[in-house]
C-alpha cells in the first residue's frame, strides 16, 4: 500500500535528518570533566597528604574523631574535660572516633602516600627518587599510627584499590609483620632519599631539604625498633646498629632544629588545629588535668609555665579526669587551661622531636640494646626538651627526677612528649609507665575503669570486610574491645 | 528539512471542509471552547463565541470526536456531510475519561494498559498551596508527598515506593511535554514547586515504568505530566482573577514541662551566660537567697538544659535582669511567641482569547508568603503566555513561555533546636526583643555578643534571623515552539522544542563579627550562582488509520535530544574587614573560590503502536533507544520496550447490564533504562584549599571510577481492573504492580583499608511490589440538585532489597549519631540500625540499678517504608455550594526523631518533670537471678530522675528516638460557593466564586507523642531522620475567582 511506504519513507528520512545534526562522536570528550585532572604531580599530593595527616594525629578539629585532644591527651591526663566527660574523657569513645580516624588515615592521608610512591616509583609515570622516598617515609608514619591505634592492620594489602590487580577487601597482618615491613620501608626511603638528588616541590614539612627526610625517616625507624625490642631483640638491635654505626648514611636527629614538625601558619586551614578547635571553634572544654599540674609541680617544673596558663587566682591548678558533667562543670573556670603557646595558629605539630630521639637512645642503652650511657642520655633528652621551649633546665631538676630507670625515663618520656599524645598513650601501653594516679573517687568511667588499650576497628570493616576482619581479630589474640594488649606490651 | 516538508505536502490533497455548531443540552445555548477533533489525527479545532466550527477533512470514513469537560464526549461519523450539528450532554458518569498520557497525547482512558491518574485544576484550585505537587497527597494512590515546610520549599515526592538505592527517587515533571528540571534540594524548592497553580489545566500521574516508557530514563520512577491551560474554552476574550489569602500557624505543639527552669542541678541562675563562678558580693547575696548557703556558686546558663529550679517565683538573675533579680515563672506560652503567623497571598490575572484560528492566555501570577519563622519570607513572580494558531489548515504552531522570578531576603530558619536545647523559663517575647535589654545584659569578660539566654553553644536566633541572612534571586524561562503539520487526515509531524533555563544567586552571611570568648571572629560570607538549562528537541510522526474497519492502529516515530547544562560558581570570603558589607573583595584573608560544571547529552529514536479492536481491545507497544555520553562509548546505546493490553469485557462480551454498565482488565510489562551521572568513567583527583594560602594542593578522590559502566533497568509488571457499577455511580480502579530495578549504578562503599571509600558499579536489584485501589462514587445524588462524591485510595508497597553487589549485603543510605538507614539485603530499603534496649524473652526492657541496659552489637530499629497510604476525599454540592474535605492516611513507617529524644533527655518534656526529686520506676524487668540462669521480675529500683530521662539520649540509646509515624490528617476541608449567574452579570462577570479553605487542619491519629510525623529534614536518602525541624504549618484562608 502506498501509505505504508510513504511512512517508511518518512520515518527514515525524519530519522535520518534528525541523527544528522546530532551525532555521539562527542559523547567521549564531554564525558571528561572539566572539573577534576585526571593526573597531577606528586608536588601537589604531597601537601595534602601531610595536613592531613598531621592535623588528624594533633587534632583532629571535628568533634567525636578527635583522636588526639579526646583520645591521648585525655587519657594521658594531660588535659581533662569540664564538660562531656563522655567524649572521652571517661573512656567512653563514640563510633566515628573508631571509624573516623582510621578511614581518614587510610583515605585522605595514606592514598595519597601511596599515589606518590606509585607515580614517582620505578615504572612510575614521573620517577623521582626523592618523592618515593618521601612517599614512603610518610605513608610508614601513617601505617605505624595505624597498626599502634588498632593493632593488626592491612598493610601488605593495603592501599591497592586502583592497583593493576586491585585489591577492595585486603587481609590483615599482625603487628609484628606491620613492623618488619615498616622497618624494611624506612630502610628503603633513606635509600631512596638522596641529598643533591631530584628537586622536590610542595615539601610544606622540610621545604625540600632531604638530609632532614633522611633525618626523620632514621630517627623512626630507630624509635620502633625500640618499641618492638622487648619481643625481638635480635632484629631490633640490628636495626639499631646499622643506623647507629653509620652515621653518614643513616643521618638523624642531632639538635632541636632538625626535629619532624609541621609548622602551620595563620592562613587558615593550614593553621594548627587546637587553635582551629579552641579559638576559632571556641571551645573551651578543656582544662589541666591535675596528675599533669601535680607531678610538674612536685617536681618544680618550669614547663607547666608553657603547658599551662594559671588561673584567675594566679596559681596553676587541674581537676580529675573522668568527672561526671555535674562535677567537672564547676572546674570551668578554676581550673588552669592550655598554654597560649599551644593555642597560636602557627604552633608547630610535632611529628617526633629531638627528645624523644633522645630517651629512644636512653631506654635502649638502659636495656642494653645499645651501647653508651642511659644516664647521660637521659640528661641530654631532659635538656632538649626543655630546649624545646626555650628553657633551661632548672637546679635541682635531675635530683627531683631521680636516676635514669625504666620508670624515671618513661616518666619524664611522658612529660616531654606534651602535646603528642597519642605517642604518649603508646609508650604507657607499652611500659606501663608514667604511673597514673587512682582514679578519683566522683570519676566514673566506661571499659570498666580500664584505661583503653586499643581503638576498636571501624563498623566499616564489619561490614565490608568482615573475613579479613575475623583473622585480624585472631591475630591480636584477644576480641575486638579496648582491653586487647597489643604485641609489643613489654 | 523545510524543502522536504514543504515538498511533501502537495501531495497529500484536502478534500472536503466540514463546518457546524456545537449547543448545550441543558440550556440549549451555544457550547464556545469545545475541543472537536479528527479521530486518529492531531488535527482538530475549537468551537467559537457561538458553538461554531470548520475543520479541513480529507478521505472517507472520517469521524469527529467532540469534548468539553463536563460533557459526554460524542463521535460522530462525517459521512459525506459538510454541516454537522452537536448537541452535547453533560457527564455525570464521566466513563470515557479522556487522560493525558505520554507524549501530551489525550487518551481515552479505557484503551490504557497501565494506570494513569488525574487530579483536576479545579480540585488543585480549590484549595490553594504554594507549592502545588503537596495537592496530590492524599488524591492519588500511592503518591508519597513529603514537605519540609519553609516558605518557597520543595517536596519529597515517591511514586509507588523507592526503586533506587542511590538517592533520587523523585518522579520526572513534564509540563505540556517538555520536561522540566526538578530541583532536589527542598529548603530552595524548584521545578514543579515554582509553577502558578492558577495555571494548571490538569496534572496527570503516570505511575511506575509502565506508564512511561517513552519520556525515557528519567520515567522509571514515574511521570508526573503538568497540563497548563491555553486559551481554548474562552468566549472572545475572558479574564479571569483569582485572589487568596492564608495564614500559616504551626500544626502541632510539643507537650512541654513547664515546672523547672532552665539551667542543672535544681538551679536556675544567669551569671554571664555561661558557666561562671559567681563571685561578686552582690550576686552571691542574691543567689544565696534563692538557693541557700551551701549550694555550688556557679551560674548555670551555660547548660542549655532544663533540669533546673522549680518555676515558684523564687527571685533569680535571668539574662533580661541585669545585676537585679527576677521571679522564676513558667513560660508555657512561649511556643507561641516563638513563631510568627505565616502569610501566603496568592494573586493572579490570566486573559484568555480564542478563535476557530487558535487560543491564547497570558496570565500573571504573584506569590507573596512569609513563614512562620521571623524574618523568612519568599516570593515569586510568575508571567505565562500559551498561544496556539492554525497557521494554515495544516500546519499548528503552539507556542508556550513562562517567567519566573523569585527570591527572598532570607530563606534561611532556624530549625527548631530552640525548644530542643532550652530554657522552658525564657520568654521568646523578650528574646526577639533583645535590643531592649542591650543595656542591662551581663556578659563575661571577653565576650560581645547579642544578648540572649545563654552564650555557651547558642547566639540569638532572632538575631540570626536578622543578620544571617540566606538571600536568594532566582530568575527562570522556560519555553517551549511546537509545530504540528498534518500531511493529510492519517500523517502529522510535530517539531518541538523546549528549554528550561534558571539561575539562581545566593548570598548566605554565615557569621557575624564578634568577640567570643576573647576571641575576635570576623564576619563570613557566601556568594553561589548557580546555573542550570535542560534542552529538549524532539520530533515524532503520527500515523492514524484504520487496517480493516475494526482494527485502528495510530502508529509514532521519532527522535529526542536532550542536553543539560549545570555551572557553579562559588566564593566564600572566610574573614570580612567591614563587618555587613557583603563584597568578595571587603576580605581579610583569600576567599574560597570552588566552581564546576557538569554537561550530559541524551539522544533517542523511539516508536510506538497502539492497535484498537472494535473500540474493546488495545494493543500498546512501544520501544526506545537512548545514547547517552555518560556511559562508556561501546556500552552508551540501550534500548528498552514496553507492551500493554486493554480489554473492555462489557463491550466485548456486549454485556449491557446497569448494575456493571463498564468492566475492563489491562495488563502491561515495560522497561526503563537508565544512564549514569556525569564524569564516573575516569579516576580524578580533588582541589584542596592551598597550604598557607599559597602551596597548592590535590587529593585522589577516594571513589574508585568505573570505565565499564552499563545501563539500569528497571522493569515493572501491572494488571489492573477498571469497573464500574450501578449506572456507574460507583466505581472501582484497582491495580497490582510488580517493579525491578537492576544494575544499579552505585557507589559502592569497600574496606577504607584499600584507600579509597567507594567504587561505583552496576549493582543491587531493589523490587517494589504493591496493590493500589481507588473506589469512588456518588453515593447520594437527588433531584433537588444535592450531591455527594466520595473517592476512597489506597496504596500498599512491599519493597525489598534483593541483591546488592557481590559480597556486599550492605549499602548505608544515610547515618546519624551511629543510627543508620540501610539497603540490606533480604530487607526493605530504609532499614533502621543502631542500639536496642536490652529485652528479656517476653520482650521487656531489662533494667539495672533503676537503668535500661543496652543490647550488645546493632538491631534493627524499624523501616521508613510505610505499611501502606490511603486517603479519602468527599465532595457535598447544593446549589452552587461545594463542601469538601480530604483525609490523608499513613500507616506505619518508622522515624529516627532526635528531635524528641533529645528534648526528653534535656528535660523539656511534661513526661521528664515526673519523678524529678522523687527518683522514677522504669517500666520492665529486673534480673535477680544469674547472668546465665536469669531470673525476671518486675523493675521496682527507683532511679534518679535526671539520669532516667537521660536514657532518651538519641545520640547512644537510638531505640528511644524511633516512633511510628502512622497519622491520619484532616488535610484539606474548603467551602466554596458560585454566585449565582444573576448576581455575577450585574459586574459584567460569566462567573464568580468564594472560598474558604483550611488545609492540614487537624491530625486525628498519630503516635509520635510531641511532633507532625509527616517529616522530611534531610531529603533524598535521608528520609526517616528529622531532629527539631520547622514544624509543619496549619493554614485557613480565603479565595475569590471571578472570571469575566
Amino acid at each position: 500500500m502506498d501509505i505504508y511506504k510513504q511512512l517508511k519513507k518518512t520515518v527514515f528520512l525524519t530519522a535520518g535528518v534528525f541523527l544528522a545534526g546530532a551525532c555521539t562522536d562527542k559523547f567521549e570528550e564531554m564525558n571528561i570533566s572539566p572539573n577534576n585532572p585526571v593526573e597531577v604531580s606528586s608536588a601537589v599530593l604531597l601537601p595534602n597528604g601531610i595536613e592531613s595527616s598531621v592535623d588528624r594525629y594533633w587534632g583532629h578539629n571535628a568533634r567525636y574523631e578527635r583522636l588526639n585532644l579526646d583520645g591521648g591527651m585525655l587519657w594521658m591526663q594531660y588535659l581533662s574535660r569540664n564538660i562531656y566527660s563522655n567524649e572521652g574523657d571517661n573512656y567512653s569513645v563514640n563510633p566515628s572516633f573508631h571509624n573516623n580516624n582510621w578511614k581518614g588515615f587510610y583515605n585522605d592521608a595514606a592514598l595519597n602516600f601511596q599515589r606518590i610512591v606509585v607515580q614517582s616509583g620505578p615504572g612510575g609515570r614521573n620517577p623521582n627518587t626523592n618523592y618515593e622516598g618521601i612517599g614512603l617515609v610518610m605513608r610508614s608514619w601513617v601505617f605505624s599510627l595505624l597498626t599502634d591505634l588498632y593493632g593488626a592492620i592491612p598493610y601488605s594489602e593495603a592501599l591497592q584499590g586502583t592497583a593493576e590487580s586491585p585489591v577492595y577487601t585486603p587481609k590483615y597482618d599482625s603487628q609484628e609483620q606491620v613492623y618488619a615491613g615498616l622497618l624494611e620501608d624506612l630502610r628503603l626511603a633513606n635509600e631512596k632519599l638522596v641529598v643533591g638528588g631530584p628537586k622536590v616541590s610542595g615539601d610544606v614539612m622540610f621545604y625540600g631539604d632531604i638530609l632532614r627526610w633522611k633525618k626523620f625517616a632514621n630517627s623512626l625507624r630507630l624509635k620502633l625498633a625500640n618499641r618492638q625490642a622487648a619481643k625481638k631483640p635480635a632484629e631490633s638491635r640490628a636495626v639499631m646498629a646499622e643506623i647507629l654505626g653509620d652515621p653518614a648514611t643513616y643521618p638523624v636527629f642531632t639538635n632541636n632544629e632538625d626535629y619532624a614538625v609541621l609548622e602551620h601558619t595563620s592562613a587558615l586551614p593550614s593553621n594548627n588545629e587546637w587553635h582551629q578547635v579552641m579559638i576559632q571553634g571556641s571551645r573551651t572544654d578543656w582544662n589541666m588535668s591535675s596528675t599533669l599540674v601535680d607531678q610538674l609541680q612536685a617536681l618544680g617544673d618550669t614547663r607547666l609555665t608553657v603547658f599551662a596558663q594559671p588561673n584567675k587566682a594566679g596559681e596553676y591548678a587541674g581537676h580529675a579526669n573522668g568527672l561526671p558533667d555535674a562535677i567537672a562543670t564547676t572546674y570551668l573556670s578554676s581550673s588552669s587551661v592550655l598554654g597560649t603557646a599551644f593555642l597560636q595558629p602557627s604552633t608547630p605539630s610535632v611529628i617526633m622531636s629531638y627528645a624523644e630521639l633522645l630517651f629512644v637512645l636512653t631506654e635502649a642503652a638502659l636495656d642494653g640494646d645499645i651501647s653508651g650511657d642511659a644516664q647521660a642520655y637521659y640528661e641530654q633528652a631532659i635538656a632538649a626538651s626543655f630546649g624545646q621551649y626555650g628553657l633551661e633546665v632548672p637546679a635541682g631538676y635531675l635530683g627531683a627526677a631521680g636516676p635514669a630507670t625504666k620508670e624515671s625515663i618513661m616518666t619524664q618520656k611522658w612529660i616531654a612528649l606534651f602535646g603528642q599524645g597519642v605517642e604518649a598513650w603508646t609508650e604507657y601501653r607499652r611500659t606501663g609507665f608514667p604511673v597514673l594516679p587512682p582514679h578519683d573517687s566522683r570519676a566514673v568511667f566506661m571499659n570498666d575503669g580500664e584505661l583503653p588499650s586499643r581503638l576498636q576497628y571501624p563498623s566499616s570493616e564489619y561490614s565490608l570486610n568482615q573475613a579479613q576482619l575475623d583473622a585480624g581479630i585472631a591475630l591480636n589474640g584477644g576480641p575486638d574491645n579496648m582491653k586487647t594488649k597489643m604485641w609489643w606490651v613489654e | 528539512m523545510v524543502i522536504w516538508l514543504l515538498h511533501s505536502s502537495y501531495a497529500i490533497a484536502q478534500n472536503q471542509v466540514v463546518t457546524g455548531k456545537v449547543s448545550s443540552e441543558e440550556d440549549g445555548l451555544p457550547l464556545p471552547g469545545v475541543s472537536v477533533a479528527l479521530k486518529g489525527t492531531t488535527i482538530g479545532t475549537v468551537t467559537g463565541m457561538e458553538g461554531d466550527f470548520s475543520l479541513p477533512v480529507s478521505g472517507e470514513n472520517n469521524t469527529l470526536i467532540f469534548s468539553f469537560i463536563g460533557m459526554l464526549q460524542q463521535e460522530v461519523p462525517v459521512g459525506g456531510r459538510t454541516e454537522i450539528t452537536i448537541v452535547m450532554a453533560p457527564d455525570s458518569k464521566q466513563l470515557s475519561e479522556v487522560v493525558v498520557t505520554a507524549f501530551g497525547i489525550e487518551r481515552e482512558k479505557k484503551a490504557l494498559g497501565y494506570t494513569v491518574q488525574e487530579v483536576s485544576g479545579e480540585e488543585l484550585a480549590e484549595v490553594k498551596t504554594s507549592n502545588v505537587v503537596n495537592s496530590l497527597s492524599g488524591r492519588v494512590a500511592g503518591v508519597q508527598i513529603s514537605s519540609n515546610g519553609g516558605p518557597g520549599s520543595g517536596s519529597n515526592i515517591v511514586i509507588r515506593g523507592s526503586s533506587s538505592v542511590s538517592g533520587n527517587n523523585q518522579p520526572l515533571v513534564v509540563v505540556d511535554g517538555v520536561p522540566i528540571q526538578q530541583s532536589s534540594t527542598n529548603k530552595y524548592g524548584g521545578g514543579i514547586s515554582e509553577i502558578n497553580p492558577e495555571d494548571i489545566a490538569s496534572m496527570s500521574v503516570l505511575k511506575g515504568a509502565n506508564a512511561a516508557a517513552l519520556y525515557g530514563a528519567r520515567a522509571a520512577n514515574g511521570v508526573i505530566l503538568v497540563t497548563t491551560k491555553n486559551g481554548s474554552g474562552t468566549k472572545g476574550i475572558g479574564l479571569a482573577i483569582s485572589s487568596s489569602a492564608t495564614f500559616e500557624r504551626p500544626l502541632v505543639k510539643p507537650d512541654f514541662q513547664n515546672t523547672y527552669g532552665g539551667g542543672h542541678g535544681y538551679r536556675t541562675w544567669y551569671s554571664n551566660g555561661r558557666s561562671a563562678t559567681i563571685t561578686d558580693p552582690l550576686e552571691i547575696a542574691q543567689y544565696q537567697d534563692a538557693y541557700g548557703p551551701n549550694a555550688p556558686l556557679t551560674g548555670t546558663a551555660g547548660t542549655d538544659e532544663s533540669w533546673g529550679a522549680p518555676l515558684d517565683g523564687r527571685l533569680v538573675r535571668q539574662w533580661w535582669t541585669g545585676a537585679d533579680v527576677a521571679p522564676l515563672v513558667p513560660q508555657s506560652d512561649n511556643w507561641d511567641e516563638f513563631w510568627e503567623t505565616g502569610q501566603t497571598y496568592v494573586n493572579s490575572i490570566a486573559l484568555t482569547g480564542g478563535n476557530d484560528k487558535g487560543g491564547f492566555r497570558l496570565s500573571v501570577g504573584r506569590l507573596d508568603q512569609k513563614g512562620i519563622m521571623y524574618n523568612n519570607d519568599f516570593k515569586r513572580n510568575n508571567i505565562s503566555l500559551n498561544t496556539s494558531y492554525n497557521l494554515t489548515q495544516k500546519l499548528k504552531a503552539v507556542v508556550s513561555g513562562e517567567y519566573i522570578e523569585s527570591g527572598s531576603d532570607n530563606r534561611g530558619f532556624q530549625s527548631g533546636q530552640q525548644f530542643i536545647w532550652s530554657h522552658r523559663h525564657v520568654s521568646w517575647d523578650q528574646l526577639k526583643n533583645w535590643r531592649d535589654y542591650a543595656a542591662v545584659h551581663i556578659q563575661r569578660e571577653g565576650d560581645d555578643l547579642p544578648p540572649n539566654w545563654q552564650h555557651t553553644f547558642f547566639t540569638n536566633p532572632f538575631y540570626e534571623q536578622e543578620f544571617l541572612t540566606d538571600a536568594n534571586d532566582k530568575d527562570r524561562i522556560r519555553g517551549s515552539v511546537a509545530l504540528n503539520y498534518a500531511f493529510n487526515d492519517k500523517l502529522s509531524l510535530l517539531l518541538r522544542s523546549g528549554t528550561d533555563l534558571w539561575s539562581d544567586t545566593r548570598i548566605n552571611v554565615s557569621r557575624f563579627e564578634r568577640i567570643s570568648n576573647g576571641n575576635f571572629r570576623a564576619g563570613q560570607y557566601s556568594e553561589e550562582v548557580l546555573r542550570n538549562q535542560e534542552t529538549n528537541h524532539d520530533l515524532i510522526l503520527t500515523y492514524a488509520g484504520t487496517l480493516s474497519p475494526d482494527i485502528s492502529v495510530t502508529a509514532q516515530g521519532g527522535g529526542a535530544f536532550r542536553s543539560n547544562y549545570y555551572k557553579r560558581n562559588y566564593a566564600q570570603v572566610e574573614q570580612l574587614v567591614i563587618d555587613g558589607l557583603y563584597s568578595l573583595n571587603n576580605n581579610a584573608s583569600p576567599n574560597i573560590n570552588a566552581s564546576a560544571i557538569e554537561e550530559k547529552q541524551v539522544q533517542s529514536l523511539f516508536g510506538s503502536a497502539q492497535f484498537g479492536f472494535r473500540e474493546y481491545l488495545f494493543l500498546d507497544v512501544t520501544g526506545r533507544n537512548d545514547w547517552s555520553s555518560t556511559l562508556p562509548a561501546n556500552n552508551n546505546s540501550f534500548f528498552y520496550p514496553s507492551v500493554s493490553l486493554s480489554a473492555v469485557l462489557t463491550e466485548m462480551l456486549h454485556l449491557n447490564s446497569s448494575t456493571l454498565p463498564f468492566a475492563k482488565v489491562r495488563g502491561s510489562w515495560a522497561q526503563v533504562g537508565n544512564d549514569a551521572d556525569p564524569y564516573q568513567l575516569a579516576q580524578i583527583f580533588n582541589a584542596r584549599s592551598p597550604w598557607n594560602a599559597s602551596v597548592p594542593s590535590f587529593a585522589e578522590n577516594t571513589t574508585i571510577a568505573n570505565a565499564t559502566l552499563k545501563p539500569e533497568t528497571t522493569t515493572g509488571t501491572e494488571i489492573g481492573a477498571d469497573l464500574r457499577f450501578l449506572d456507574g455511580r460507583i466505581g472501582l480502579d484497582a491495580t497490582y504492580y510488580e517493579q525491578v530495578t537492576k544494575d544499579q549504578i552505585l557507589g559502592v562503599e569497600i574496606s577504607k583499608a584499600s584507600g579509597y571509600h567507594q567504587r561505583i558499579l552496576n549493582a543491587g536489584k531493589v523490587s517494589n511490589k504493591g496493590v493500589e485501589l481507588m473506589l469512588f462514587g456518588s453515593p447520594v445524588d437527588m433531584p433537588n440538585g444535592f450531591k455527594w462524591d466520595v473517592t476512597l485510595n489506597f496504596a500498599r508497597n512491599r519493597n525489598l532489597v534483593e541483591e546488592l553487589a557481590e559480597g556486599l549485603t550492605t549499602y548505608t543510605l544515610y547515618t546519624r549519631q551511629g543510627v543508620s538507614s540501610e539497603a540490606r539485603v533480604g530487607q526493605p530499603y530504609g532499614t533502621f540500625y543502631g542500639n536496642a534496649f536490652k529485652r528479656s524473652p517476653d520482650g521487656q526492657v531489662i533494667y539495672e540499678n533503676g537503668l535500661p541496659k543496652i543490647a550488645e552489637g546493632q538491631a534493627v530499629l524499624g523501616n521508613i517504608q510505610p505499611d501502606w497510604l490511603g486517603g479519602v476525599s468527599n465532595a457535598f454540592t447544593f446549589k452552587g455550594i461545594t463542601l469538601s474535605a480530604l483525609v490523608d492516611v499513613k500507616k506505619g513507617g518508622d522515624i529516627y526523631d532526635e528531635g524528641t529524644g533529645t528534648a526528653r533527655w534535656t528535660g523539656q518534656y511534661a513526661e521528664t518533670a515526673v519523678g524529678r526529686e522523687e527518683g522514677v520506676i522504669g517500666k520492665g524487668v529486673r534480673n535477680i537471678g544469674s547472668a546465665e540462669a536469669p531470673v525476671y521480675v518486675p523493675n521496682d529500683v527507683i532511679a534518679d530522675g535526671k539520669a532516667f530521662y537521660g536514657y532518651n539520649n538519641p545520640r547512644t540509646y537510638h531505640e528511644s528516638a524511633i516512633f511510628d509515624a502512622s497519622y491520619v490528617k484532616l488535610r484539606e476541608v474548603s467551602i466554596s460557593y458560585s454566585i449565582p449567574a444573576s448576581l455575577v452579570s450585574r459586574i459584567r462577570a460569566q462567573s464568580a466564586s468564594i472560598s474558604l479553605v483550611g488545609r492540614n487542619l487537624a491530625i486525628l491519629f498519630k503516635n509520635t507523642p510531641h511532633i507532625d510525623p509527616e517529616i522530611d529534614a534531610y531529603g533524598g536518602n535521608a528520609q526517616g531522620f528529622t531532629y527539631g525541624q520547622l514544624p509543619n504549618s496549619r493554614s485557613i484562608g480565603a479565595g475569590l475567582n471571578v472570571a469575566f
